[in-house]
């Protein structure tokens, strides 16, 4: 690779670097994996840079956030068997909670953090539009790019996630 | 629109995703609709709460250290196809040396072969799945992948999106398997992913295709006239037969795929 193409690389895709952890963090709910996914994607994304034909930096952004998720989903299939956890099939557990974290089981009684824990109990599929939404603030186009869905598939999964997010947290606040 | 169109809506009118059009519809709508108004309310609400409590990160230091140290590295070196660790190649010889039920292999292959070949596809299947390896064109274009392989194989498969069936195409790649190179599809089925091994080859169960099932993967193989066919996926195995049966369908249609 030429030299000039790395620092164009390093222009145009490292000032991304917090958005990407954030995604790959609430993802893999993990720090250490986190970082894992992250290093990986990039690597991934130096690869075909060649191929990225995006000018604006909103679109560097969606492109590498697609990497991160790729990434961050390849893992997930890899750590399946660790984690014991069901696959996530839309259509079977889009009313189902995912298994608690046990992140999120320690500080459960904290209710400053009640809003997060819920986040972190959603399927991947809806904490991510949740993240990409509401914390990254990308458009719906945006958010089509980076998961590959279209754009109503969109807009109706970020309303489900809203919907079962709002759920969650008024059966915390009845329990209290 | 109605109350129940409106209602579905309101997410995309609080992104400020609505066209103007829609949008007035909906404030109009707003005003005299008292359910809508406390979803609306409640949206607000919610999103809220979400930038209020659920913090975007900041990468920490040593993953921007590591991540510049391991781009300079890469980029140092474009040609070298990073090697597996060792790790992975510890559990496939342990997996290979695993005793298996190969089922009823019912071609004229001697055994030891098929298992070899068998363990060849199994391994690239698991390598697909590291990080980067997955595909080399990454298209759900037929017309784009098909022609990716001129000139790295003598061969031009017949490649086909059947996104409409519900195993959309996610790209080709050159593969290495029984001492050539292949051709590997990539299909994706919800989280699942299809390879597709395919060579000009005409050894095997024509017609109904063999399967095995290792380490959770389950692998089917026939072969045409033209081609053998391998397919591997942890795919439910009636699943990944009906895909099958639409890989041998679209084949046989093709007349004589072109070689």
């Amino acid at each position: 690779m030429e030299p000039n193409e790395l620092e164009r690389f390093e222009a145009i895709v490292l000032p991304h670097l917090d958005a990407a952890y954030t995604l790959a963090r609430y993802l893999t709910r993990d720090d250490h994996d986190a970082q894992d996914v992250v290093q990986d994607a990039y690597l991934r994304a130096l690869k075909y840079f060649g191929g990225f034909r995006g000018e604006e930096s909103g679109e560097a952004r969606a492109w590498v956030l697609a990497i991160v998720r790729n990434t961050a989903h390849t893992w997930r299939r890899r750590h399946r068997a660790d984690a014991l956890a069901t696959e996530f099939d839309e259509e079977r557990h889009s009313e189902a909670v995912t298994g608690d974290h046990p992140a999120a089981a320690l500080d459960r009684d904290t209710a400053r953090e009640s809003v997060r824990q819920a986040l972190e109990r959603l399927s991947p599929e809806f904490r991510e539009v949740i993240v990409l939404r509401e914390l990254q603030g990308l458009s719906y186009k945006e958010i089509s790019d980076v998961t590959e869905a279209p754009v109503g598939t969109v807009m109706s999964r970020l309303a489900r996630a809203r919907r079962r997010l709002r759920d969650m947290l008024s059966a915390a606040q009845e329990k209290d | 629109m109605t109350h129940r169109e409106l209602e579905l809506l309101l997410d995309a009118y609080v992104d400020g995703e609505l066209a103007l059009g829609d949008a007035r519809e909906l404030e109009a709508h707003l005003t005299e609709c008292g359910d809508c108004a406390r979803l609306h309310e409640a949206r607000l609400v919610l999103s809220d709460a979400i930038r209020q409590q659920v913090p975007a990160f900041r990468a920490p230091d040593p993953l921007r250290t590591r991540v510049r140290a391991a781009l300079r590295s890469a980029a140092g070196a474009p040609n070298t196809r990073r090697r597996l660790p060792p790790l992975v190649w510890r559990s496939l010889a342990l997996a290979g040396s695993l005793v298996v039920a190969v089922g009823s292999w019912r071609f004229a292959l001697d055994r030891a072969h098929g298992q070899a070949l068998t363990d060849q596809v199994l391994a690239s299947h698991v390598r697909s799945l590291m990080p980067g390896h997955l595909a080399d064109v990454a298209s759900t274009d037929q017309h784009t992948v098909k022609p990716w392989f001129n000139g790295k194989v003598d061969f031009s498969p017949p490649v086909y999106d059947f996104a409409g069936r519900g195993f959309p195409l996610i790209g080709g790649r050159l593969d290495y398997v029984g001492g050539r190179p292949v051709a590997a599809l990539v299909y994706g089925r919800r989280q699942h992913l299809i390879n597709v091994f395919l060579w000009p080859a005409a050894q095997g169960p024509v017609g109904g295709a063999a399967a095995v099932t290792r380490q959770g993967y389950h692998l089917l193989h026939w072969a045409t006239r033209d081609y053998a066919y391998w397919v591997v996926s942890d795919l439910g195995l009636p699943e990944l037969r009906d895909f099958a049966g639409l890989l041998q369908r679209g084949d046989s249609a093709t007349a004589a795929p072109t070689r």
